[in-house]
């Protein structure tokens, strides 16, 4: 029989033909239209009577407690599937570590504390890639170590869950103070280009309801989520109300089992809208299945082998970043307030957020027409939200634990149609709701603009 | 097999980095074929180097096992960091993982202990594992995981271009000690050994069969296990150094050849060498004069999994009994009331249960009046020498600023906290102190309401002193009275160990009797 030697134009890249295309996807695509078929559990995160549902024989806490924002944490993560923690201790992210090395062998789980940071990450990964959701917890210094296998992570699309607990720096700074300082890092501070996702919770709750969502995210979308959360919202304590499991929403990554696929067809590096399915990544081939394959932080092909060209490495980075891009709209969230009729809007997410809602209401009070954007996902950054507001409004207020990262992409984002005015605080303690007031004030042209150590650069 | 010829001609032809004929390449021929990824060869190791034979004794090592152990190799992964070694990883068909520079081990720490089943291989060279991963390596030694660990050491960075590193012998000459080597390097198998490791042999390429068979006992030794592959890098090192016969070009070709002539001159077999003594000897020009080869220990040792299932046993029991302890959990109807944000400070030093109390007044008020409560306790500086600070917002709806403002109540146990925490209650808020340990200044605040009562003496006629925060906790919440009676027992009762629930609830009922006799008088 005469071989098909038609090449797909976009497909040349690849040096497919087109038979094996065909051959080759037909498992894959019968494979995840059985995946797609399996009921996934939804999520209502409000129940009638927390009270009426106190525990679990599972080992899964469930009910209404009192409990430490770093607990919440863990228990996020136990609920979401997590069954893996390697980590080093550092204030103030110690607690999740110490809530998990309790709960995980209670769960079937393990806790592993390993010689330092680079290695926790390590572990991670590696535990990902047995089909085990797994995660670690650190702040600013450990958060630097971890930078680099974090990368490895990114190129290796393996799921994991990293929380930072935000201290302040730089250095060893502060360790058991507050900080946001590492909202930057936290998007930039692997090499290389890559997209990030990262949610910033406000309250135990939050860290609770978002650990879990940073598992699904990263189950869906191949790839390590960060929960940014800081000193503050890890050391406080409140109420959080656990659903009971059904009522929770739990993705698990699409992942080939023994007998699946021809392992000589699988490809564990699939082009995203080639792979069917929701289009978001290839499912997962984990160790012992039989699927022999290798993966590489090498710019890799979509076998995994290393490809040491251009267009190689436009393909690898396009699929990491697009993979993103592209489900964007499902990843962001955002808690509006007074948006409509709003003329200046205040932009914060975390501690800073949820301290800047009594100013915003007292800014309401005396007469200023002031909107709030709270950004629940931090990256990607929300920029068309913030592009469009800025057409329509006067003037962004954006209160952080830092000298002005965020409001760095709100200004971006801006493009000069909006003033942005910022409120810092430089770690150490979270902002005076009173400072976040007199910016509103300020940029609502109530008082005079003048040389304030609180005001940012352009202010200047 | 010829199905397996045609697939994997066809993946040679999905692959980028190779521009042959898909005809040039024939698999099947040879007896490791199906342990090869074929379609990545030829590979990038030079002419001479070491590698490919450490690649084929522990490939035949792996059919081996294969044959005679019963070993699946669909079970067995390979980890690698960065440098020449670490290419194994993508060239033999196994799970394999090419990982960053140093963190094979853990990344394969991380596999094998979330997939026991697994058998774990690191395959890396001497800059990754004893270098930029030492901290790892000697970790990795010391949990005794099951993991085999084969470090090829070619006494130099092969990949960069033949800089030194943590191997490279005192004396010798690499790119970047043209001088002779200043430093003294490592002696792996006896860093393995006082790490902990229960298995570590040395051989050099030129001992093939010998190494062939020591990878196998390594890989069936229980814990971690380490075989060093002396490797001829004859590219770099064997330039620089006499044993490759320096830069003569007619022996260029030659050098690794003229390495392995000198493995055979210098080696020196002796099996159960205490890894102190297995030493590779140099001369004052950094030549190798002796390489000890062999087993040096291989001994049983205690394992990791068993000590793992042992603390899963004991962990299930513990949530059984947590599990238990919250089901009888009583419920109560909860306040619906509006009350405005109330704030209280606590003070006092380490041991008193100044957090704990703090602790029992949020869960009182959010899990059984079933109000909106904010608890934050002081940490690090401010906490040390003693002092202990925790601060609790209460509301009915919402809390948006988790910190005091100005708190209307305070309860202080220590001097300390006296004269760092009153300056800062509102202007008629109430402070509540144990009488014996604070003593009120003769500056007062006037603006205040001040009420104390002896909490720790009154705990120390109950048989236990350290009920006193309770004591004080009874008198607070029977004055201020935002939080209901009921509830603040039922979680003092839910937070203090089960056989001293009893003594607290009275130390809890002499304070609140304390409390609401202070409030029929005023």
């Amino acid at each position: 029989m005469p071989k098909v030697t038609i090449r797909l134009k976009s497909l040349n890249l690849l040096n497919v033909r087109i038979v094996d295309y065909a051959l080759c996807y037909a498992p894959t695509l019968l494979f995840i239209l059985k995946v797609a078929k399996s009921p996934l559990r939804k999520t209502k995160f409000r129940i009638q009577n927390p009270d009426e549902i106190m525990s679990s024989d599972q080992g899964l806490l469930i009910g209404a407690h009192f409990l430490l924002g770093d607990y919440a944490a863990a228990e996020g993560a136990i609920m979401a599937g997590c069954r893996f923690f390697a980590g080093y201790p550092i204030t103030p992210a110690t607690e999740i570590a110490e809530r998990m090395s309790t709960r995980l062998p209670q769960v079937g789980g393990l806790y592993i504390q390993m010689e330092d940071e680079l290695a926790s990450m390590n572990a991670v990964l590696g535990a990902s890639w047995t089909g085990v959701k797994s995660m670690t917890a650190t702040s600013g210094p450990g958060f630097s170590l971890m930078m680099e296998n974090l990368g490895l992570g990114i190129m290796l699309e393996t799921p994991c869950v990293l929380i930072n607990v935000q201290r302040g720096g730089p250095s060893t700074g502060l360790p058991t103070l507050v900080g946001q300082q590492d909202m930057m890092q936290a998007r930039w501070g692997s090499h290389g280009d890559y997209e990030i996702i990262a949610l910033a919770p406000t309250s135990p709750q939050e860290l609770f309801d978002l650990t879990i969502r940073a598992f699904n995210l990263a189950e869906k979308f191949r790839t390590p989520v960060l929960v940014m959360t800081d000193a503050e919202v890890g050391h406080m304590t409140e109420r959080v109300v656990i659903p009971s499991p059904e009522q929770i929403e739990i993705i698990d990554r699409s992942m080939v089992r023994k007998g699946d696929v021809e392992p000589d067809h699988f490809r564990i590096f699939r082009e995203s809208s080639a792979a069917g399915g929701d289009g978001a990544v290839s499912p997962m081939a984990i160790a012992g299945e039989g699927y022999r394959f290798h993966v590489t932080g090498l710019t890799h092909d979509e076998r995994g082998y290393p490809a040491m060209n251009a267009e190689a490495s436009e393909w690898n980075i396009k699929r990491l970043v697009n993979k993103i891009r592209a489900h964007r709209n499902e990843i962001i969230q955002l808690e509006e307030r007074y948006l409509d009729d709003a003329e200046i809007v205040v932009v914060s997410y975390g501690i800073s957020a949820r301290t800047s809602l009594w100013p915003v209401e007292q800014a309401r009070n005396e007469g200023i027409r002031v909107g709030y954007l709270r950004l629940i996902t931090v990256w990607p950054f929300p920029e068309e939200q913030i592009r469009k507001l800025a057409k329509r409004i006067r003037a962004y207020v954006v209160p952080e634990i830092n000298m002005g990262q965020i409001m760095r992409e709100v200004e971006r984002c801006s493009a000069g149609q909006a003033r942005v005015f910022g409120v810092h605080r430089l770690g150490g303690d979270i902002l005076e709701p009173q400072n976040v007031l007199n910016a509103i004030r300020k940029a609502a042209g109530r008082i005079e603009t003048s040389q304030d150590d609180s005001m940012n650069r352009s202010m200047e | 097999m010829a199905e397996d010829q045609i697939s994997n001609n066809d993946m040679l032809e999905l692959s980028w980095h190779e521009s042959y004929d898909p005809g040039d390449w024939v698999t099947g021929l040879h007896p490791m074929d199906t342990l090869l990824r074929g379609e990545r060869l030829p590979h990038i190791w030079c002419q001479g180097c070491g590698l490919g034979t450490a690649l084929t004794t522990f490939i035949g090592a792996l059919q081996w096992l294969e044959k005679n152990q019963d070993w699946n190799l669909d079970k067995v992964s390979v980890v690698s960091g960065i440098g020449c070694t670490g290419r194994v990883a993508g060239y033999i068909r196994l799970d394999s993982f090419h990982t960053t520079h140093g963190r094979a081990l853990p990344f394969a720490t991380g596999l094998k202990l979330a997939n026991p089943e697994l058998k774990l291989v690191v395959f890396s060279g001497d800059g990754d594992i004893a270098g930029i991963g030492g901290n790892h390596f000697i970790h990795a030694a010391r949990r005794n995981l099951d993991i085999t660990v084969i470090c090829v050491n070619n006494f130099n960075y092969g990949m960069t271009g033949g800089q030194v590193g943590p191997t490279t012998p005192h004396g010798a000459r690499a790119v970047t000690t043209q001088y002779g080597n200043f430093e003294f390097p490592f002696n792996l198998p006896y860093l393995a050994a006082a790490g902990g490791a229960s298995f570590m042999a040395r051989w050099t390429v030129l001992h093939a069969r010998r190494l062939e068979w020591t990878l196998r006992e390594a890989m069936l030794h229980p814990g971690f296990s380490f075989v060093e592959i002396i490797a001829p890098c004859s590219t770099s090192y064997a330039r620089w150094n006499p044993e490759g016969q320096g830069l003569d070009p007619q022996k260029l070709r030659r050098r690794g050849l003229e390495v392995m002539k000198h493995y055979q001159k210098v080696g020196k077999i002796a099996h159960g060498t205490h890894p102190k003594d297995a030493n590779i000897r140099v001369d004052e020009k950094g030549l190798i004069t002796e390489i000890v080869e062999g087993i040096f220990i291989d001994e049983p040792k205690p394992e990791f999994q068993a000590s793992i299932n042992r603390q899963a046993q004991v962990a299930k029991k513990r949530w059984a009994a947590a599990n238990k302890a919250l089901e009888e959990r009583p419920q109560l109807p909860g306040q619906t009331d509006q009350i405005p944000r109330t704030e209280v400070q606590l003070g006092g030093f380490g041991g008193q249960g100044i957090v704990s109390a703090g602790r029992i007044i949020g869960q009182a008020a959010t899990i059984y009046d079933k109000r909106e409560a904010c608890f934050t306790q002081s940490y690090g500086p401010e906490a040390r020498g003693g002092a202990a600070g925790a601060q609790v917002v209460i509301d009915s709806s919402p809390i948006h600023h988790p910190h005091l403002i100005e708190p209307s109540s305070a309860i202080i146990m220590s001097q300390e906290a006296y004269a760092r925490y009153i300056p800062q209650l509102a202007v008629g808020g109430v402070l509540l102190i144990d009488e014996g340990l604070v003593t009120i200044s003769g500056d007062h605040r006037k603006d205040i309401i001040t009420y104390g009562i002896p909490a720790t003496r009154l705990a120390e006629e109950l048989g236990n002193t350290r009920a006193a925060n309770t004591v004080m906790l009874g008198f607070w919440a029977a004055i201020v009275s935002v939080i209901s009676k009921a509830a603040m027992r039922q979680s003092l009762a839910d937070s203090v160990p089960a056989k001293t629930i009893d003594v607290n609830l009275k130390a809890f009922d002499i304070g609140y009797e304390k409390g609401s006799a202070v409030r029929r008088h005023t």
